[in-house]
C-alpha cells in the first residue's frame, strides 16, 4: 500500500496530500515529519534525485522537482524499489504537464491536471497506471494509444 | 473572492509574486460552486472552481455535512455536460468529496450509465468512482458489468475493474470472491498492468488455498510474464511457496530456485533485486544458494541510483545477521558507501560493517566512522552507537577504541535519546567486560560534569554507587559526585548524596570524609535532599566512625526483596490505618506475564534505560528469599538458581513454573504457582513429588502455600538431599494438591468449606547443566593459557546426522551449560568446521574451559574434538562424562 504522496513547496507548505489507510488523527504527525525530512535533506539535491529512508517497515522515497518536493510512503509491497517506481512515473507526469520542472506557480497553475494525473497513477494507495503517454491520454478521457 | 487564474504566459516575474490561490476562502469557493446550477454550463469554469474545492481539499480544508452535500449535488448536475475534460474532474471530485451513504443515490444512476457507456474511459472511470461511493447492496446490482469490465479489450478498463477488486475485497469478500475465473483469465492478457493487477487480485482471492497459490505460481513461473511489477510478485508469491513446502524436495534440490536464480538475470532492477532478496531469506539457505544473490547485490553497491543502493545495502545488512561471512566480500564496496551522500545508506552500510567485520579492522572502522558521525541526524547515530555496543561484546579485546569512541560521542552535541543510548551501552560494557569498568566508570563521571539531562545524570550516580566502592580506587569518583551537590538541581543533589551514603557504607575508609561531605548537605535549600543527608548521617553515627549494623544497610541499600510490581500493588492496596504497612507481607514471587506477553520475553536488557520485560528475581534476590526461611537456611551457600521451567501449559487453569536451587548436598524446587480461576480460593497448596526416577536424591522437607487467591501468585517448596559435591542427576514427577474454595464474586469472600482436588503437572528433571554456573571470561586464550595444561582432557566424539553445524553447537553449549566466549555461539554460514570456546564454574566453585572442534563431513555427520581445563581433573573427567552421555 502506498500510504502517503505529498508534495510540498520550498518552506515546506503542503500543496497535494493524499493519506491512504492512514488513520486521520497521525496524518499531521506524517505530514511534520516528512516536511522536516525534505528541508534536512532535500538542500542542494538535484532534481529528481532519489532519497530513501525507511522506519521499521515503512519506507519512504523522496526528490525535488523544481521548486517542488514529492514524497511517497509506502509499505509492505511497496518498498523503496516500488516506491522508486512510482515516484518516476509522478514526476515524469508532472514535468511533462508543466513543460519543465516546475515553479511553485506553474505547478499550481497546472494543480487540476496534476491532481488528475495523480488520480491515475495512484488509486487508493495502489499503483495503477505507469506509462507517461498514456496517463497523457487518459486524463483527457481518451483511450490509450496502443488500444 | 480568490484570485482569478492567471494565463500561462504571464511573465517570469508574476510567477514568483502570485500564487492562483492566493488569498482563496472556502466559503467564495463554495458560493461559485452554485454555477455547477446554471443551465448554461461553462466547463473551463466549471473547471476551475472544481480545482479550487480539490485545492483546499488539498490543503486540510475539511466541509460541513452540509456544505459537503450541497457541493455533491451541485456537482451531479454537471453530468448534464458533454465536455470530456470536465467530466474527468466530476469524477474526480465526486471521489473525494465521498458522499455519504444516503447521497450516493442520487450520482449512481448517471454511473450506472456512464460505466455501460460505449466510450471506454468513461467505463473505466465510472467504475473506479461507483466502487469507492458503493456499498455491497449496490455492488450486488452491478456485479455483473464488473465481471465484464475485468475481460474488456480496453486494459484501462480492465486494470479499473481490477484495482476496484483489490479494493473491494476488503468490504465485500464474498462478492468479490466470485470473479475468480475472469480474474484468472485477466492474468493471462498481453497488457503487462491488467496482468500486474489481475495477480495482485487472484492471490488476494486464493491466499488461504496454498494449492491453488502453487499451481498459480507453477504455471507463471513457466511462462512469460510482462510486467516487472508483476514478476517482483510472482517473485514473492514464490518464496512464500517455498517457506510452506518445507526446506527441500525429495532430491535435495529446492523447489523453484531455478526460477529465482533466473530471475538474477532479468533486464529490470526491481526484478533482480526481488529475487536476490527473495533468495537471502530461503530458509537455511546454502552457500551455492547464496553466491549468486550476494554478488549481484554487490554489483548493485555501486550503482549511481541511490534506491538501488539502498535496497542493496539494506539486503545485506539482514543478510549480516544470520550470514556474516558471505558479506565480507561485499565489505570493501560497502566502506565506500559510509560517505554517501544519502545517509540512510551510509548508516545501513556502517552497520554492516560493523556486523561483518573482523577483530583487526575494528580500528580502522572506527576512524571512519568518526568522520561519519558529525554529520547524520540523532535516529541514525542511535542505530551506529547500538551496533558499536554489540560490536564490543563480540570482540571484548577492543573494548579500549570502541569505548574512547563512546566517550568521545558523548561529548558531542545531541538529543536525549541519543545520549540515552550511548550511556546504555557504556554501562552494558562495564557490566560484561570487567577489564573496561574503571575506564568507563570515569567516562561517565566526566559526562554528568556537563550533563543536561537530569534522568540520566541520576541514573548514572545510582550506577557509580553500585559499581564505584568496588574498584581499586574508590575515592576518586567522590569529587565528580560531589561537585553534582553543589552545582545542580534538586533531583540529582538528592541522588548524588545517595551515592556518597553508599561509598560511606561500603568503603569504610572513606566513611569519615564522606561524613563531613554529608554534613554540608543538611543546609540544603531542598526538603528531599536535606532528609537524605541527616538520615544518612544518623546511620553513620554523625563522626562517622560507628559501623553502621548490618541491617540499616540493608534496609537503604539491599535491592528490594518483592518486585517493584508487587510493592506498587500491596501499596495501593493498602488502607491507612492503625496497623502499619509491613514489607513482608509483600508477596516475593513474580506474577506470571499475560499469556499474550510469553513469546515477547527472551530478550536481554541492555543499559540503564531498558528495564527487564518482566521482573524475574536475581540470584541475590533468591539467596536472601531462600535464607529466610528456617529449614533452608543451613544449606549453605546458594550455588545456581536455574530460570523458571514451566510446568504447565499456557491458559490452564492453574499456571505453575518451577525454579531448581543447586546447593552443594540440597536441591530445592521452588513451585511458582497462579490461580487464574477468579470464583476459586485454593487452599493447603502443596507439591507432591515422586523421585523415584532420581535414586540418588531423597526428600527432606516441604513448605506449602496456606493460601492460593486469583491472580496473586505464591510459591511452595520443596527440598531434597543428594550427596555432597555429586552432580546427582534425576527425574521427578510433579503433582499439584490443593483444597478449592468457591469464592462469591459479589462479595469476594470465599465459601467455608473446600473441596480436594489434584492437578498434574508436567514432569521435571535435574541435568548435569544444572550443576554448571555460566559465567564468561573476556579474554580466553589467556585464560585458557593460564590453566593447568596436565589438567586438560581430550577426547573425539560422533554426534550424528544435523541439519546444520549450529544445531550441533548449541546442542553441546545446552548440554553442558556453559557461557559462549568471544561470540564462537555463532557459525557461519554452512560452515564445514567451527571452534566454540565456552566457560563455566562447575558445583564446588571449579573454573572450567572448554575449547569445542566440531567438523562436518558431505553427509552431514557431526564430529568433535573436546578439549577440557579445568581447576580439579576430576572436573574435566565429568565434562567428558556430561557429553558421552548427552
Amino acid at each position: 500500500m502506498i500510504l502517503a504522496v505529498l508534495f510540498a513547496n520550498s518552506v515546506g507548505n503542503v500543496l497535494i496530500e493524499r493519506f491512504n489507510g492512514v488513520p486521520a488523527e497521525e496524518r499531521l504527525t506524517w505530514r511534520s515529519f516528512l516536511v522536516k525530512l525534505g528541508a534536512e535533506n532535500l538542500k542542494g539535491v538535484k532534481n529528481e534525485e532519489l532519497l530513501v529512508a525507511c522506519h521499521k517497515s515503512v519506507y519512504i522515497v523522496y526528490t525535488m522537482l523544481g521548486d517542488v518536493s514529492i514524497f511517497l510512503v509506502g509499505k509492505d509491497e511497496y518498498d523503496e524499489l516500488a516506491l522508486a517506481e512510482a515516484i518516476f512515473i509522478i514526476t515524469g507526469a508532472v514535468k511533462d504537464i508543466c513543460g519543465k520542472p516546475p515553479t511553485e506557480r506553474v505547478f499550481l497553475d497546472k494543480y487540476g491536471r496534476i491532481c488528475l494525473c495523480l488520480d491515475e497513477i495512484v488509486w487508493n494507495g495502489l499503483l495503477e497506471n505507469t506509462d507517461k503517454d498514456r496517463i497523457k491520454r487518459l486524463i483527457r478521457l481518451k483511450p490509450p494509444s496502443e488500444f | 473572492m480568490a484570485q482569478p487564474l492567471v494565463k500561462k504566459d504571464d511573465d517570469f516575474e508574476d510567477e514568483l509574486e502570485f500564487s492562483p490561490f492566493l488569498g482563496i476562502e472556502k466559503g467564495a469557493v463554495l458560493q461559485e460552486a452554485r454555477f455547477f446550477n446554471d443551465p448554461q454550463l461553462d466547463p473551463r469554469r466549471c473547471s476551475q472552481v472544481i480545482t479550487k474545492l480539490l485545492y483546499l481539499l488539498n490543503q486540510g480544508e475539511s466541509f460541513t455535512k452540509i456544505e459537503a452535500t450541497e457541493v455533491f449535488f451541485s456537482v451531479t448536475k454537471l453530468f448534464q455536460s458533454k465536455d470530456t475534460g470536465l467530466r474527468r474532474m466530476v469524477y474526480l471530485i465526486i471521489k473525494e468529496l465521498s458522499p455519504g451513504s444516503d447521497e450516493v443515490i442520487i450520482v449512481t444512476s448517471s454511473l450506472m450509465k456512464d460505466m455501460n457507456s460505449k466510450i471506454d474511459m468513461y467505463r473505466a472511470n465510472a467504475i473506479r468512482v461507483l466502487c469507492r461511493i458503493i456499498d455491497g447492496t449496490l455492488l450486488t446490482q452491478i456485479e455483473r458489468y464488473l465481471k465484464q469490465a475485468i475481460v474488456d479489450k480496453n486494459p484501462v478498463v480492465s486494470s479499473a475493474a481490477l484495482v476496484s477488486g483489490l479494493h473491494m475485497l476488503k468490504t465485500n469478500p464474498e462478492i468479490v470472491k466470485r470473479w475468480s475465473n475472469e480474474v484468472q483469465e485477466a492474468v493471462q492478457s498481453r497488457a503487462p498492468l491488467v496482468q500486474f493487477h489481475a495477480l495482485a487480485l487472484l492471490h488476494e482471492i486464493r491466499q488461504n488455498d496454498r494449492l491453488a497459490v502453487s499451481k498459480l505460481v507453477g504455471t507463471l513461473t513457466r511462462g512469460a510474464v510482462r510486467s516487472p511489477l508483476a514478476q517482483c510478485l510472482l517473485i514473492r508469491y514464490t518464496s512464500q511457496i517455498i517457506r510452506d513446502m518445507g526446506n527441500h524436495s525429495q532430491s535435495g534440490e529446492r523447489p523453484f530456485y531455478d526460477f529465482l536464480e533466473s530471475c538474477l538475470r532479468h533486464k529490470a532492477e526491481m526484478v533482480i533485486l526481488e529475487a536476490a532478496r527473495a533468495i537471502t531469506e530461503l530458509d537455511g539457505v546454502s552457500s551455492r544458494e547464496l553466491t549468486p544473490a550476494i554478488t549481484v547485490l554487490q554489483l548493485f553497491l555501486s550503482s549511481p541510483k541511490p534506491v538501488l543502493r539502498f535496497a542493496a545495502v539494506r539486503t545485506l545488512n539482514k543478510v549480516a545477521m544470520t550470514h556474516p561471512m558471505a558479506v565480507t566480500n561485499c565489505n570493501i564496496d560497502m566502506e565506500s558507501l559510509i560517505s554517501d551522500q544519502n545517509r540512510s545508506i551510509a548508516t545501513l552500510a556502517i552497520t554492516t560493517l560493523l556486523k561483518t567485520g573482523n577483530e583487526s579492522s575494528v580500528e580502522r572502522l572506527m576512524k571512519q566512522i568518526t568522520n561519519f558521525m558529525s554529520d547524520i541526524a540523532d535516529e541514525f547515530k542511535i542505530v551506529v552507537v547500538e551496533a558499536i555496543r554489540s560490536l564490543c561484546v563480540k570482540f571484548p579485546l577492543k573494548y579500549r577504541s570502541l569505548m574512547n569512541f563512546l566517550s568521545n560521542i558523548l561529548r558531542e552535541e545531541g538529543g536525549f535519546e541519543y545520549k540515552r543510548a550511548i550511556v546504555d551501552s557504556i554501562v552494558t560494557i562495564i557490566r560484561d567486560i570487567p577489564d573496561a569498568k574503571e575506564n568507563g566508570l570515569l567516562h561517565l563521571c566526566e559526562f554528568i560534569e556537563d550533563c543536561e539531562f537530569t534522568y540520566l545524570s541520576t541514573q548514572i550516580l545510582h550506577f557509580l554507587g553500585i559499581e564505584g566502592p568496588h574498584t581499586t580506587d574508590p575515592s576518586k569518583y567522590i569529587r565528580y559526585i560531589y561537585n553534582r551537590v553543589h552545582l545542580e538541581n534538586a533531583t540529582v543533589r538528592a541522588a548524588a548524596v545517595c551515592t556518597l551514603a553508599k561509598f560511606g557504607f561500603i568503603v569504610e575508609a572513606l566513611k569519615p570524609r564522606i561524613t563531613v561531605l554529608l554534613k554540608r548537605c543538611i543546609y540544603d535549600s531542598d526538603d528531599e535532599v536535606r532528609d537524605r543527608a541527616t538520615l544518612f548521617l544518623c546511620i553513620f553515627g554523625n563522626d562517622g566512625l560507628v559501623e553502621t549494623d548490618k541491617d540499616s544497610r540493608e534496609y537503604l541499600f539491599g535491592s528490594l526483596e518483592a518486585p517493584l510490581v508487587n510493592m506498587e500493588t500491596s501499596l495501593k492496596n493498602y488502607e491507612p490505618s492503625e496497623v502499619a504497612f509491613d514489607v513482608d507481607s509483600v508477596p516475593k514471587e513474580v506474577k506470571s506475564q499475560p499469556l499474550g506477553d510469553k513469546k515477547a520475553k527472551g530478550k536481554k536488557p541492555t543499559g540503564l534505560g531498558a528495564p527487564p520485560p518482566a521482573p524475574v528475581l536475581g540470584f541475590d534476590a533468591y539467596e536472601r528469599l531462600l535464607s529466610s526461611f528456617p529449614e533452608f537456611a543451613t544449606f549453605g551457600k546458594l550455588f545456581k538458581s536455574s530460570s523458571p521451567v514451566e510446568l504447565t501449559e499456557a491458559e490452564t487453569e492453574y499456571s505453575v513454573n518451577v525454579v531448581k536451587h543447586i546447593f552443594e548436598s540440597h536441591v530445592v524446587f521452588q513451585y511458582n504457582c497462579t490461580n487464574t480461576v477468579p470464583e476459586q480460593l485454593l487452599e493447603r497448596v502443596n507439591v507432591i513429588v515422586d523421585a523415584s526416577e532420581a535414586e540418588e536424591f531423597s526428600e527432606l522437607s516441604s513448605k506449602p502455600l496456606n493460601s492460593l487467591p486469583y491472580d496473586s501468585p505464591g510459591q511452595a517448596f520443596v527440598a531434597f538431599e543428594k550427596p555432597e559435591g555429586v552432580p546427582a542427576v534425576g527425574k521427578f514427577s510433579n503433582t499439584l494438591t490443593f483444597i478449592v474454595k468457591e469464592v462469591d464474586q459479589n462479595t469476594g469472600e470465599a465459601e467455608d468449606d473446600g473441596v480436594e482436588d489434584e492437578y498434574q503437572l508436567e514432569d521435571l528433571g535435574v541435568v548435569p547443566a544444572d550443576y554448571m554456573v555460566n559465567v564468561g571470561v573476556s579474554n580466553f586464550r589467556n585464560a585458557w593459557e593460564n590453566m593447568d595444561p596436565e589438567s586438560e582432557l581430550v577426547d573425539e566424539y560422533g554426534l550424528g546426522q544435523r541439519e546444520s553445524l549450529a544445531e550441533a553447537v548449541k546442542a553441546v553449549t545446552d548440554v553442558l551449560g556453559m557461557q559462549s566466549c568471544e561470540g564462537t555461539e555463532t557459525v557461519a554460514s554452512n560452515a564445514r568446521s567451527h571452534t566454540s570456546l565456552l566457560s563455566g564454574l562447575y558445583i564446588g566453585n571449579v573454573k572450567v574451559l572448554v575449547k569445542a572442534q566440531f567438523g562436518m563431513d558431505s553427509e552431514k555427520e557431526i564430529s568433535m574434538k573436546l578439549a577440557v581445563r579445568a581447576d580439579d581433573q576430576s572436573v574435566s573427567e565429568a565434562i567428558h562424562a556430561i557429553v558421552s552421555c548427552g
